[in-house]
């Protein structure tokens, strides 16, 4: 299109690509942030809170991954529809996570079994591992971490 | 009201008397509709790449809950330094691809080609620390299926047979069982690693290698949309690959956000 022929007032249905331009110091600023919250993140994972371990992890990386698409990516001033095909990705990936866990989790339930991992060769269970903890409420039977494993070596 | 007879006379005319600028493709009608399009497309195939890697973060969460134990334990052989440095390399890099992309829309050509040879720059010493991070699991024997975990092992280790490297890690360990692991993890402490901790190792290759992938095709990009802008093709007007180029580099930047956390930090601290 004829660029000169139109006002700057005209701006909105010029057609004429208008993309929210920030300043350099902004995007340095953005960037200092990411910063400071890699070293946080770095710094808590020496201090063991337990099961809230991954809670924080996953707090911080989500506020990470938040700046650099709001402002690095700029959703922040971009078209909604936008943001919500993004963030239609995470929504998906909750229900793909979420119902794999639960499914496993009845099938804990119903025969231990099929969470245990077997030895293809033997149909015992597979040498290694720690009964997994009550926090995942899977039960698990193994030998303890450092005991002999369940199958010898075949002998030939 | 003149103002609008105006861009009505002008939308008009548009198909027959003005020709359209070079970067405008023919079926559509403004460079704003077409830079809409290009960037929805961009964000859509964004959203299939987190799917893609939802995946295995998917096998990450499963096994996790599985064998935490392992998990714990087998995550300190990954290095937190170097881990933390390659997370800032990365971070810096998105820095440097959003001011390519702000200099490409103040028109500012050098300054674009400046940032992108440094983005391109961080992404090759992403893959150097990657390289010798991936070299000393190597050397550990920790790479599932070649050595680690390998049915064929154990046999082998009993006859005295080499195998790779893999010899290496049960040579002067007397009790080391077989398929189990005897190394020093990065704190400098001695860990017997169970077989299952394999699937910890499956997963961190596997995701940090297709996380790699990404890397290597992200640089290749750059390196054409760098090409493309030495050759003057972008304005003010048009900066629509060095925008998606970018867009596509601070996606492999927000995998490696969440990657990094869940594979070098959030087991218990030794």
């Amino acid at each position: 299109m004829d660029q000169t022929n139109h006002s700057h007032t005209a701006h909105a249905d010029d057609g004429q690509v208008h993309a929210h331009i920030a300043t350099s110091q902004f995007y340095l600023g953005i960037f200092g942030g990411l910063i400071v919250l890699t070293l946080a993140t770095v710094k808590v994972s020496y201090y063991d809170f337990g099961p809230a371990n991954i809670i924080i992890a996953l707090l911080i990386a989500t506020m990470k991954a938040s700046l650099v698409a709001a402002f690095f990516m700029h959703l922040r001033h971009d078209s909604l529809f936008n943001t919500i095909a993004f963030l239609s990705a995470f929504l998906f990936l909750a229900i793909f996570i979420l119902l794999t866990y639960d499914d496993l989790g009845v099938r804990a339930k119903e025969r231990p079994t099929y969470v245990e991992s077997m030895d293809p060769r033997t149909g015992e269970a597979a040498p290694g591992g720690e009964p997994a903890t009550s926090a995942t409420s899977f039960e698990v039977e193994e030998a303890p971490k450092g005991e002999k494993p369940a199958r010898e070596p075949k002998k030939e | 009201m003149a103002n609008v007879s105006e861009s009505l006379q002008g939308e008009v005319a548009h198909g027959e008397a003005h020709e359209h600028p070079d970067f405008l493709q023919h079926h559509f009608d403004t460079p704003a509709q077409q830079f809409d399009a290009s960037k929805l497309g961009m964000w859509v195939f964004i959203a299939t790449e987190i799917l893609m890697f939802g995946g295995l973060f998917c096998a990450y969460a499963i096994w996790r809950a599985l064998q935490p134990q392992v998990f714990d334990q087998a995550h300190h052989f990954l290095n937190k330094i170097l881990g933390a440095t390659n997370t800032i390399v990365l971070l810096f890099s998105s820095l440097t691809a959003a001011l390519a992309v702000r200099s490409a829309q103040v028109g500012k050509r050098n300054a674009t080609s400046i940032y992108l040879v440094v983005t391109i720059l961080c992404a090759a010493a992403f893959l150097v620390v990657k390289y010798f991070e991936y070299s000393h699991k190597f050397h550990l024997g920790l790479l599932p299926g070649h050595c680690f975990g390998h049915p064929g092992l154990s046999a082998a280790i009993q006859n005295g047979e080499e195998v790779g490297t893999c010899l290496r890690v049960n040579v002067d360990s007397a009790p080391v069982m077989p398929e189990w692991v005897q190394a020093v993890d990065e704190s400098g402490h001695v860990q017997l690693l169970s077989p299952r901790a394999n699937m910890f190792f499956g997963l961190y290759f596997v995701m940090t290698g297709l996380h790699g992938l990404h890397v290597v095709v992200g640089m290749s990009i750059l390196l054409w949309v760098l090409i493309k802008n030495l050759q003057g093709r972008f304005s003010p007007q048009y900066f629509t690959p060095v925008d998606l180029g970018a867009l596509y580099w601070h996606l492999v930047d927000l995998v490696w956000i969440y990657l990094f956390p869940l594979l070098y930090l959030v087991g218990k601290p030794e």
